[in-house]
This record gives C-alpha cells, sequence and structure tokens, in this order.
C-alpha cells in the first residue's frame, strides 16, 4: 500500500499521540462538506466504508475509540456462522446466511486469518437429543444444507475426548473461525488507501442539520465536521447520538459475554466448534479453537445498563460457569491449563435485531443498530444490503472508481499466521525478524516494527496487540510488555511514560 | 548438519541456572556446551536488579557472606563463566525441541531458524509471574496499569520512572515485599499488600529486613477474591469484604510458574495445572537426554539455590553424555 490517499487522524493533543497524526483542526479534513460520514469504526462500520471505498465518494469514517474495532467487534467467539440456527425469515438471519459464503474468499483479499474448521452440536441427554430434528429441520429451512444429524459414536470420532454422556449430534461443516481484531482493521485500511479519510478517538455529541440539507457531526471536543449523509453505526454508543437529531427511539443495553483462554497445548484435544444444544433455560457454552490456536469456553449472557462501565469486567463466577458448562461438552477440559479471561459485551436492543431506519429524524441520516453478535459475520453482506439503501432511500449516486482496489498487500498479513522468520532469506534482508520480543506467541521486533508502520498508524499497546497477537500468550505480557513500549516509544517519538494501553487515562505512568 | 551445529551439552537458558550447568559441566571436563540465551545478555533475573544509589540489596550471597544487588549477583556468574569456553549465544530464541532427535530449533538475528543437536538438553528456562487468571480470585476490569513486578522494575531501574505512587501488590512472598520496598524507596506514598493467605508468605526476617529500608506495606490477610475497579487504569481494589482501597495502579507477585513450554510442546511429562515438568532423581524429564535445572523445576527459589542447583543437575548430565 505504497499510495494512501486518505488521511489518518488522532484527536488527542497530548504527549502520549504521535504529533503529526494530531487533529487539532477540522481544517485538516475538508472544508467542503462529505459525501457520508460513517459514526462507528466496528466490523459493520469498517466494511461499510470498505464497500462505499470503491465508489467514487468522499468518505469519513469516525470513531471515539484510538483504534478501529475496539468496542464490540473485539470482544466476540470469532466464529463466522453459517446462520443454522437463526430465527427463519429474519434480516438477520438472510445477512448472516448470504455473508457466510462470501467470507472464504473475502478473508483472501483482506488477508484476514480464516479457517473452516467445522462444528458439532452436541446433545447430552434425552431432552436436548430430542431437540435434534426440530435444529436439521430449522438449519435446512435457513438454507444451510450441508448440516448432517451424526449418532453418538459419529460425534465420538469427530472429537474423541467428548462427554461420555453423548447421545447424538449433528455436525455443521461451514461453521468457522476468523481472526476477528484484523477484521475491521483490514477494512479501515483499505478504505484509507482508497481515500476515506479516518479520525479516531474523537466522540460524536450531536448530529444537527443545517441548511440546504448539510449535517454536522459536533464532536464532544466542540470541532464541527460537515457533511451530507450521515450514518450512526456506533453499536452501544447510537442511541444517545440518535437523540439528538430526533431518531426514532430506541433501547440498548450492553449484554455481557466472558471467556476463557485456555492454553495453545490445549488445542491439539479439539479442533471443531463444539457447541451446547439451546435449553429453555440456558444457550449454553460453547467450547471454540481460536485463528491464534487456544481454545475458548463461553460466553455468559448477562444484562446490563447502558453506560455500566462494569459491563467489560470479568468475574470469578462468571469464569467458573462457563468451566462448568464447557465440561458438560468436554469433560477434560478442567484439567486444562488457562491462560486468561476476557468479557465482550454484545449490543442488544429492545426493538429487535438488526435496527435499520433511513431517513430517521432528519433526511440522509441512517440509523443502525442491535446487530448483537453476528455482526462479524455479518458485516460484508450487511455493508451491501445498506448501500443499497443508500442509494434508493437517501439517493446517494454510486460512481465506480476505477482506481480503488478491494484487497491489501500479502505483507499485510499478521506474523502470528505465517511467521517471516520461516520465509527463506526473510531474516537476512530484516535481521530485525530474528530478533523475537514476544516470547510466547514468538514474535519479532521486525513484525512489531510493520505493525507501528502500519496505515492506521497505531501507537497503543492494545493496538499493537490486536495487530501482532503480542501480550495474548500464556505470560500474558509478563516478557514483552515493557519491550513494546519502549519500541513504540522509540518509533513513534512518545515519551515512554506517555505510552498508553488504550488511550488517555490509561497511560503506564501515574500522574 | 554442520558440525558447528553439533554440540554435547545445550543449556536453553543463561540465568544463575543455566549458567551454574555450564560451570559445573566444565569442571567435569565436558567440552563443547553451548548456553543459549533469549534476552541480549546473561544474567537472567539478577540482572534486572539494578545497583542503584537509592536501591535495596536483594540477592543473597552465602559464597561472600553478604546480601548484594542481582546486578553483582550476574555480574559474579558472568565473570566466572568467562573463564571457561562455553559458547553463548544471545538473543537466541529457542521456538521448539525434538526430544527424539535431540534436536533444538531456534532463531536469531544472525542465523535466522536454525537447527541444532546435542547429546544432552538442558531446560533452565526459569519462571514467570502469575498472570490475572492464575490466580484464580482477581476479577474486574483490564485496565491499564496492571504490572507484573518485572515490569515495574523495568520501568524504575532502567529508566528511571515511578509507574505508581499508591499501588496494590497481589501476593506476599519475598519478591511482593521486595517489589513493596522498592516502590517506597523510589517515592511511592503508601503500599498495599494483598493475598488470600492468612500470614505473608515471605519469612519474618526478610520482612523485618525490608523494615531497614523504611518499607513496612499494610498487610491485607484472608482476601478471597479481589475485584479490579476503574476505566483507564485501576482507581481502587474491592476486597470480598467489601473493603475497598483506592489505589493508581497494580502489581501481581504472586507463585511463579515454571517456563515450561519447551517440555509442553513437545508432549514430555507435566504436571498441569503447576506446569512443572516431571522429572526422576537425575533431573532427567520424561526422555532421558531432556534435563531441568532452576526455578523451571517449581517452587519459589532464590538465585543462589538456582546456581547450586545448576552444578547438582551438572554432574548428572556429566555422568549421562560421558557413559553416552
Amino acid at each position: 500500500m505504497s499510495d494512501i490517499k486518505g488521511k489518518i487522524l488522532y484527536e488527542w493533543l497530548g504527549e502520549g499521540c504521535i504529533k503529526n497524526l494530531q487533529f487539532s483542526d477540522p481544517s485538516q479534513l475538508t472544508g467542503d462538506p462529505y459525501d457520508i460520514a460513517i459514526i462507528g469504526a466496528g466490523v459493520v462500520g469498517s466494511a461499510l466504508a470498505y464497500k462505499l471505498s470503491q465508489y467514487s465518494l468522499r468518505i469519513l469514517l469516525v470513531d471515539e475509540k484510538f483504534d478501529v474495532g475496539e468496542g464490540t467487534s473485539k470482544g466476540s467467539s470469532a466464529i463466522i456462522h453459517t446462520g443454522f440456527d437463526a430465527a427463519v425469515g429474519t434480516l438477520e438471519s438472510r445477512l448472516v446466511t448470504s455473508a457466510s459464503l462470501m467470507w472464504h474468499e473475502l478473508s483472501e483479499k483482506l488477508k484476514v486469518p480464516f479457517q473452516q474448521c467445522g462444528a458439532v452440536l452436541v446433545a447430552v441427554d434425552d431432552e436436548q437429543y430430542n431437540q435434534l430434528d426440530k435444529i436439521y429441520q430449522k438449519s435446512l429451512d435457513n438454507g444451510v444444507e450441508d448440516v448432517k444429524l451424526l449418532t453418538k459414536n459419529e460425534v465420538k470420532e469427530l472429537v474423541p475426548d467428548v462427554s461420555p454422556n453423548v447421545r447424538g449430534g449433528m455436525s455443521i461443516p461451514r461453521e468457522s473461525i476468523i481472526d476477528a481484531f484484523s477484521i475491521s482493521i483490514a477494512f479501515s485500511e483499505i478504505a484509507l488507501t482508497n481515500g476515506v479519510d479516518i479520525l479516531l478517538g474523537s466522540r460524536v455529541a450531536a448530529v444537527t442539520e443545517s441548511g440546504n440539507s448539510v449535517k454536522h457531526l459536533k464532536m464532544a471536543s466542540g470541532k464541527e465536521i460537515p457533511a451530507k449523509i450521515v450514518v450512526n453505526v456506533a453499536g452501544l454508543g447510537s442511541s444517545k447520538i440518535a437523540e439528538t437529531y430526533g431518531g426514532e427511539h430506541f433501547d440498548l443495553n450492553p449484554r455481557r459475554g466472558q471467556f476463557i483462554i485456555f492454553d495453545e497445548a490445549s488445542r491439539s484435544i479439539v479442533n471443531k466448534i463444539l457447541l451446547p444444544i439451546p435449553t429453555a433455560q440456558t444457550k449454553g457454552v460453547l467450547v471454540i479453537p481460536t485463528i491464534s490456536g487456544n481454545l475458548l469456553a463461553g460466553p455468559t449472557a448477562e444484562d446490563f445498563e447502558l453506560g455500566d462501565k462494569s459491563a467489560t469486567a470479568t468475574t470469578i463466577d462468571g469464569l467458573e460457569l462457563m468451566l462448568k458448562g464447557a465440561s458438560k461438552l468436554f469433560p477434560s477440559l478442567t484439567g486444562e491449563p488457562r491462560i486468561g479471561s476476557f468479557a465482550g459485551v454484545r449490543c442488544a436492543c429492545k426493538q429487535g435485531t438488526y435496527q435499520i431506519r433511513y431517513n430517521d429524524g432528519l433526511p440522509g441520516i441512517l440509523t443502525v443498530s442491535g446487530i448483537r453478535s453476528t455482526g462479524v459475520t455479518s458485516c460484508p453482506a450487511l455493508a451491501e444490503y445498506l448501500i443499497e439503501g443508500l442509494k434508493k432511500e437517501c439517493g446517494v449516486s454510486l460512481k465506480p472508481d476505477p482506481q480503488a482496489v478491494d484487497s491489501r498487500p500479502e505483507s499485510s498479513l499478521p506474523g502470528w499466521w505465517k511467521h517471516p522468520y520461516e520465509k527463506n532469506g526473510a531474516v537476512k534482508a530484516r535481521p530485525d525478524y530474528g530478533q523475537i520480543i514476544c516470547n510466547c506467541e514468538n514474535i519479532s521486533h521486525g513484525e512489531i516494527i510493520d505493525a507501528l508502520d502500519s496505515p492506521l498508524k497505531p501507537f497503543t499497546l492494545d493496538a499493537i496487540k490486536r495487530r501482532t497477537w503480542t501480550q495474548t500468550g500464556r505470560c500474558q505480557g509478563f516478557d514483552c510488555t515493557m519491550k513494546i513500549a519502549e519500541l513504540i516509544s522509540e518509533h513513534c517519538g512518545i515519551p515512554l511514560d506517555k505510552i498508553t494501553k488504550n488511550g488517555p487515562g490509561s497511560e503506564i505512568v501515574s500522574r | 548438519m554442520n558440525s558447528e551445529h553439533k554440540f554435547n551439552v545445550a543449556i536453553i537458558g543463561a540465568g544463575p541456572a543455566g549458567i551454574g550447568v555450564a560451570l559445573g559441566l566444565t569442571k567435569r571436563g565436558i567440552k563443547s556446551v553451548v548456553l543459549i540465551e533469549r534476552n541480549d545478555d546473561i544474567g537472567g533475573v539478577p540482572s534486572i536488579y539494578k545497583k542503584k544509589k537509592s536501591g535495596i540489596p536483594t540477592f543473597i550471597n552465602w559464597i561472600r557472606g553478604r546480601v548484594i544487588f542481582g546486578e553483582d549477583y550476574a555480574g559474579w556468574l558472568h565473570q566466572k563463566l568467562s573463564k571457561t569456553d562455553v559458547r553463548i549465544w544471545r538473543a537466541s530464541k529457542v521456538l521448539r525441541i525434538d526430544p527424539e532427535r535431540k534436536s533444538i530449533t531456534l532463531v536469531n538475528s544472525e542465523k535466522g531458524p536454525l537447527d541444532i543437536t546435542a547429546n544432552a538438553v538442558v531446560l533452565a528456562c526459569g519462571a514467570r509471574e502469575k498472570s490475572p487468571v492464575e490466580f484464580g480470585w482477581l476479577s474486574g476490569a483490564r485496565s491499564g496499569r496492571i504490572f507484573f513486578s518485572k515490569n515495574l522494575l523495568e520501568l524504575i531501574d532502567q529508566h528511571d520512572i515511578l509507574p505508581l505512587k499508591k499501588p496494590v501488590v497481589i501476593g506476599s512472598d519475598l519478591n511482593a515485599y521486595a517489589i513493596a520496598a522498592k516502590l517506597k524507596q523510589s517515592g511511592a506514598e503508601k503500599v498495599a499488600i494483598i493475598d488470600n493467605r492468612q500470614r505473608p508468605k515471605s519469612p519474618l526476617f526478610s520482612r523485618l529486613y525490608f523494615r531497614l529500608w523504611k518499607s513496612k506495606p499494610k498487610f491485607h490477610a484472608h482476601v478471597e477474591s479481589v475485584t479490579f475497579k476503574g476505566n483507564g487504569a485501576p482507581s481502587a481494589v474491592v476486597l470480598d469484604n467489601g473493603t475497598s482501597i483506592p489505589c493508581d495502579g497494580i502489581v501481581l507477585s504472586g507463585d511463579l510458574i515454571p517456563n515450561s513450554e519447551l517440555a509442553l510442546l513437545a508432549r514430555l511429562k507435566m504436571d498441569i495445572p503447576s506446569r512443572k515438568p516431571m522429572v526422576n532423581s537425575n533431573f532427567q524429564l520424561s526422555e532421558p537426554a531432556i534435563f531441568a535445572a532452576g526455578n523451571i523445576l517449581g517452587g519459589f527459589h532464590g538465585a543462589e539455590w538456582c546456581y547450586f542447583n545448576g552444578l547438582k543437575v551438572a554432574k548428572k548430565v556429566a555422568e549421562y553424555v560421558k557413559n553416552g
């Protein structure tokens, strides 16, 4: 990506931000109104920016966090669902099912690690066993036709250490796993290359309209950015913004999902996603291989009030519950070494899933919310669906941009997926590919430098974590955190004591 | 294979234990020994405890009968090693070992990925501090400023930065009291120590020793669960009895977890969840050509114990390679 047409800016004037990326005045962006401003750079917002960047349009992608994909999108099970169990006939089911067929080819273009590992639905008692036929029929109704009912012995063959209580199951061969962190990053990088401007660390406080139907994003800092069309895909932040432009009322709440992460050594015991059969009481706990070679058990489903900061915290009880639930499917998991835990929040909406409202409150505003946990899968199909709608409902004219690219260069593949030092001659050409910084995942100095030089110019510890997979291994940063902080400091010209985990307030040194 | 890449004994890790093994082997006349260290310099954990004017010496050196700085201890080991013909490969990361072929795959900036073979391999990889989930009784926000004590030392000793003024230290072993003293000495206002034990794990005499350095952290005993509060950074920890301790950061200093990944990934016999490799009385793992020495064996041991253990393991390794 030698020729990047868009601008990347961060609204952070402190010493913790790279100097020449600081957003201090709207004139750094544009004089004329943007054709489209997208609020929210999660999987959906960044997918939309990517798809729209294929056309001759001036686009802004803005997010309050200091990296893309740092809200709901960062804490998921990282499964690409087939949609076999979705509510038949809903928009969500349609988009998930059609998107699941896109990811094979799309992941190649985006250079996002992806693996079709398949899933097995496991019934461990009579009540669950009796439901299998119904679930099988539902899969067919959802257009997922390659599912297969399994006998007890067939399940055991696919999953040798499965619970001895297994009664039967169903295989869903196209359920896949993906590097969910890389999705928003890849979409945004390509969008930026095609000329989309990206503004991070900037919270939209309100959207208003002036004459001649131009909308204004009013930032919390007081700055204003004009745009003709505004798309509000701000996840859990979307309802508050919608109030400011008089959009139809809807209620959101974070629904927490806690996960346990198991050591890489445990990955050899399960290589398929194990799904429980939902009962009247609970949806159950999944066992999920991750693309980076770990195992997950989770998630919980706990509702919080909007704005409750504890929604992303883990709890001892929650993790115990996950371990207990997962061991119902796979008992030997209890003895496996655990290395970490995390909690993600789904964007739950009382008015229903996939709330999509064109000309909401004001003409030219599109509100999208309630994507709950399916956005990782559905985002490419949802983006196409939204673009059709923008054309029809808001009169956006779509003229293909002949110079636009739709893929990332080969070098964007994360190092943990294909270690550069394994390539012949790579270390000779770049000796720092042989200098290992993260000892758990064997990530080199060179890979961290490449991440710092990548299009969005990330400079927080978490942003580097999501690009390189450092600090995620069994030592959870014991060995590498300070070395990475030093590297960021040196490479980006940020004083070491001003390096942050994820933006102002999370400095490694307290004031 | 190039003869340059064939060794009699390969030692992985050049801390006190690994250096002890190397010196012990030299003493017994074993030639062709390579010491592989992933960091830029040898010396292991002691080397990060720098000699500073405001610092506190915490490394016991019975041989010379005094308490010295870690950096000095590492220097003492280094000096002994420099009189031998042990090959030292720095900044070289071992990716995997293959016990059957007795081969080691490593990577460094000069050579890229590279295979070497050895008649015996000694794992002297040391240990790391427990992560929050490994403690099992810590939960809450995953904010900034949650440090391992090693990370903290790197900031204080190498960069002269004091990251925390009101820290809460989790764990009460010798290391926890040492880091509490270090923080106090470096200017921290108030230090609290929390553990799920009834009494501090660190023995009384060492706690008294740190009092000499004006460090008297408040100990909160028998805490069954701790919740971290705060957004960007911790603002308080809340104990199970409701006590809220305001803080500006957290230091994790629990029991140590052996760096036994190479053995784990080579499917050698391990104890889970302690991650101790299983060894016989000769310090051999389930594959007889693979030995272990130092803190990788489990427990909490000082540098000198590791050094002496290295000498002991060297005796067994020497017998093994001599008998072919």
